[in-house]
């Protein structure tokens, strides 16, 4: 689904990441741990295609990124990403939000068109009902959601790009424990085989769900195990100081 | 079915169909030649010492006009300012009511374009140096006495209150509770009106009164186009320099100081601001004695010619709803075109960075290029005309909403286009959704505004002939008809209050209720 090899991307001082390899498989969900600033965000605009590493080699389903700009777009299309600061078009309606997912797939016809008409109403409605939000926030300006509408909004989104690889930057980061836990179960329900989740976060205490944890510390990885064999020990070397 | 926010500006611009339509008609394309002379000029300028020095002075003149016009324009904004304030007539213990009077009567020299201004005065006085300022210093303190007006009636009066309460007396109370915080908004205001006398000043150059724009006009009327492009090169920089040292200073004293930089930031801040404001005042002076100005001339004007006595009918005679319905015509096809042009253009050029810096250059040229010399050389292709008038017109502002509109989208910031360009979509989708929809509500406003200040520009273009009030002034101030002027004066004058108001109501609809209240006023705030 998704291989890193040998990744590595230079920073101001130390390297942001340094010989990271990744391999995530059709139906995984692999939780992404480390302090902030140990590059977990860099290595997910890696697996995105926002960020083209120094060094190594990206595979999308097998292949690597395409040259041709066309064929290289259809590759992006098939990876959702939800930001953690949700990037939704404030001054858009809700269905014009959802529909940006599809430009990649879109000619300009359809883009202006979507500015003027609602498009494909049923298929943005199916996303935010499989998303418990009513289909009547369709013609709601983004602005006027709520916090929690906000975050759905951003996930049926990505939802409506149809992607087969999640990536979630932080996605709980910003919120109250509670529904830190309703989404991270969301979003597990919503990786089912085949598609796969790459989810970073800095708690490690909502590990629950998922098959594999990869560490990273200072751009690279500290370690690569089941959820199981994560103890106190290796938190503890993950979050510690500079280490020796 | 109101089209979203996004394809709201890019409508503007489908004036460009009937504008596509028309163009074969006014084409004569006679002077095809010389255009391709005049673009090949652009990449070898002149280098001759003595064209250079000649340029060079000429910079210098123009230069010493805005600055001159240009500070005189802040101290007469400043303290019409602030007599034309509310806050200020109530805490003084009266009423407001002259405070009202003194900004109805401010609209008058406001609504007025320099240039007119200029000629007007260039009749009364003679031609000598004292004529440029003047035109700039007048309209432009209107100008900036608005902004400080509506700039105080707006600030919090919390603090005011309080030191009132406290028994500080008026004038003390007013420095020190509306001073600091009227400081960012004069600065920020100020330097882009520095930009705007620079450009002001070299227009009306064009029109003979003296400095760089007169080197221009000569040297395109004797098609010497590798002397002009050095001229241009030379203002390029002079203009680049002075947005670059505008913005610096703006950032210097404005921007909220960095961490733990807070305590000794303000202070310093101070001090810097008043030093360069004290330099100011000697340097206007220097300015002032270097150009040849002198105050004491305003008093010994030269005697006018005997006045022919008033010819009212034939005033009453000029075809006044055409002359109003062309310049009426020429604002919107002009802001259409300005408005429209600059987002698709970006879109256009999205996907190749070297594309965008070529546009970015085009649009400094052209900001900086004055609008009747474009014209002139439209005419080397087009007929004389409304079109011809509109195309100068509208390429001139193409350049400033531009430039306006790259800096508001790139403060905005790459996240959502970003995010866009991830999920698969190409570049000029995701600029079009990620970057423009957000500035989109903000942009057409400040093109609302724009469209005003053009309706007062259309007398710049007015010499292509059959434009509507400015090319009929044109003629009437050549042959000094003082009735015609003073009544076509009058006309431009309620036009522009008009437009002024319509545009206003434009801006407060676009602004109202759109989710970016933070910056809207920020963007309005450096161009009202």
């Amino acid at each position: 689904m998704l291989e890193l090899r040998g990744i590595r991307v230079p920073g101001r001082q130390a390297p942001r990441l340094d010989q990271v390899d990744l391999c995530l498989h059709p139906g995984e969900r692999v939780a992404l741990l480390g302090a902030s600033g140990a590059g977990k965000s860099t290595l997910l605009a890696v697996a995105n295609g926002l960020l083209k590493p120094a060094a190594g080699t990206v595979l999308w389903e097998g292949v690597p990124p395409a040259l041709g700009r066309r064929a290289r777009r259809r590759q992006q299309a098939r990876i959702g990403t939800l930001w953690q600061d949700l990037r939704l078009i404030e001054e858009l309606t809700v269905q014009q939000n959802l529909n940006a997912a599809r430009l990649a797939h879109w000619g300009w016809p359809r883009t202006l068109l979507n500015l003027l008409v609602p498009l494909e109403s049923e298929a943005c409605a199916q996303v935010l009902r499989r998303l418990d939000l009513d289909p009547s926030l369709l013609g709601a300006p983004v602005a006027a959601l709520s916090g929690g509408q906000r975050q759905r909004v951003a996930i049926a989104r990505m939802l409506r790009q149809e992607p087969v690889l999640l990536l979630a930057d932080e996605p709980l980061a910003s919120l109250d424990p509670r529904l830190a836990a309703d989404l991270l179960q969301l979003l597990l329900a919503l990786a089912e085989p085949p598609k796969a989740l790459l989810l970073s976060l800095h708690r490690p205490d909502l590990l629950a769900g998922f098959d594999r944890v990869i560490g990273l510390r200072q751009g690279r990885v500290l370690f690569e195990r089941a959820v199981a064999d994560v103890d106190g020990d290796l938190l503890a070397e993950l979050y510690g100081g500079s280490g020796a | 079915m109101r089209p979203a926010a996004p394809l709201l500006m890019l409508l503007p611009a489908l004036v460009l169909v009937p504008l596509l339509l028309l163009l074969p008609s006014q084409w004569h394309g006679g002077g095809g030649e010389l255009i391709g002379r005049f673009l090949l000029a652009a990449v070898q300028p002149s280098l001759d010492p003595l064209v250079l020095r000649s340029l060079l002075g000429g910079v210098g003149v123009t230069l010493g006009m805005a600055v001159l016009g240009w500070s005189a324009s802040l101290v007469i904004g400043v303290l019409l300012g602030a007599a034309s304030s509310r806050t200020v007539w109530r805490t003084l213990g009266g009423h407001p009511w002259p405070a009202e009077l003194l900004r109805r009567l401010l609209a008058i020299p406001r609504s007025i374009h320099e240039l007119i201004w200029g000629l007007i005065l260039l009749q009364l006085l003679g031609l000598q140096p004292v004529v440029a300022v003047l035109a700039i210093a007048l309209p432009f303190g209107a100008l900036v006495a608005r902004v400080i007006a509506d700039l105080l009636d707006t600030l919090p009066t919390h603090a005011l209150e309080a030191l009132r309460g406290g028994g500080a007396p008026a004038p003390a109370a007013l420095l020190t509770a509306l001073g600091p915080p009227l400081l960012p908004g004069l600065l920020s205001y100020g330097g882009y009106r520095l930009e705007c006398a620079l450009r002001s000043a070299t227009l009306l150059g064009v029109f003979g009164l003296g400095g760089l724009g007169t080197e221009l006009r000569l040297t395109m009327q004797s098609l010497e186009f590798r002397e002009l492009w050095s001229g241009l090169w030379l203002l390029l920089a002079v203009m680049l320099t002075l947005e670059a040292g505008v913005a610096r200073l703006r950032r210097r004293w404005l921007m909220p100081p960095r961490l733990g930089l807070a305590a000794g930031g303000v202070g310093r801040r101070g001090r810097e601001m008043v030093l360069a404001l004290l330099v100011l005042v000697p340097l206007g002076l220097v300015v002032a004695r270097a150009l040849g100005v002198e105050a004491s001339a305003l008093l010994q004007r030269p005697p006018l010619p005997a006045l022919p006595p008033p010819d009212w009918a034939a005033v009453a005679a000029l075809p006044w709803p055409a002359l109003v319905g062309s310049t009426v015509l020429l604002t919107l096809v002009a802001a259409c075109l300005a408005v429209g042009l600059a987002p698709l253009q970006w879109l256009l050029v999205a996907p190749w960075p070297a594309m965008k810096a070529l546009m970015r250059l085009g649009w400094a040229l052209q900001r900086l290029w004055p609008p009747p010399l474009t014209a002139l050389l439209l005419l080397f292709l087009l007929q004389p005309g409304l079109l011809t008038a509109a195309l100068a017109l509208g390429l001139h502002n193409l350049g400033i909403l531009g430039r306006l509109l790259l800096e508001s989208a790139v403060d905005r910031g790459a996240a959502r286009e970003q995010a866009l360009l991830g999920a698969g979509s190409g570049a000029r989708q995701a600029l079009l959704y990620g970057r423009l929809a957000p500035v989109a509500n903000a942009y057409l406003a400040y093109g609302a505004y724009r469209a005003d200040v053009m309706l007062r520009e259309t007398v710049v273009v007015g010499l292509v002939g059959a434009t509507g009030l400015g090319s009929q002034l044109m003629e009437s101030l050549s042959s000094f008809a003082w009735d015609q002027i003073l009544a076509l004066v009058a006309v431009y004058a309620l036009l522009t209050l008009l437009g002024e108001e319509l545009s206003d109501r434009a801006r407060h609809r676009l602004l109202e209720g759109n989710g970016s209240p933070e910056a809207a006023p920020s963007q309005l705030g450096i161009s009202t």
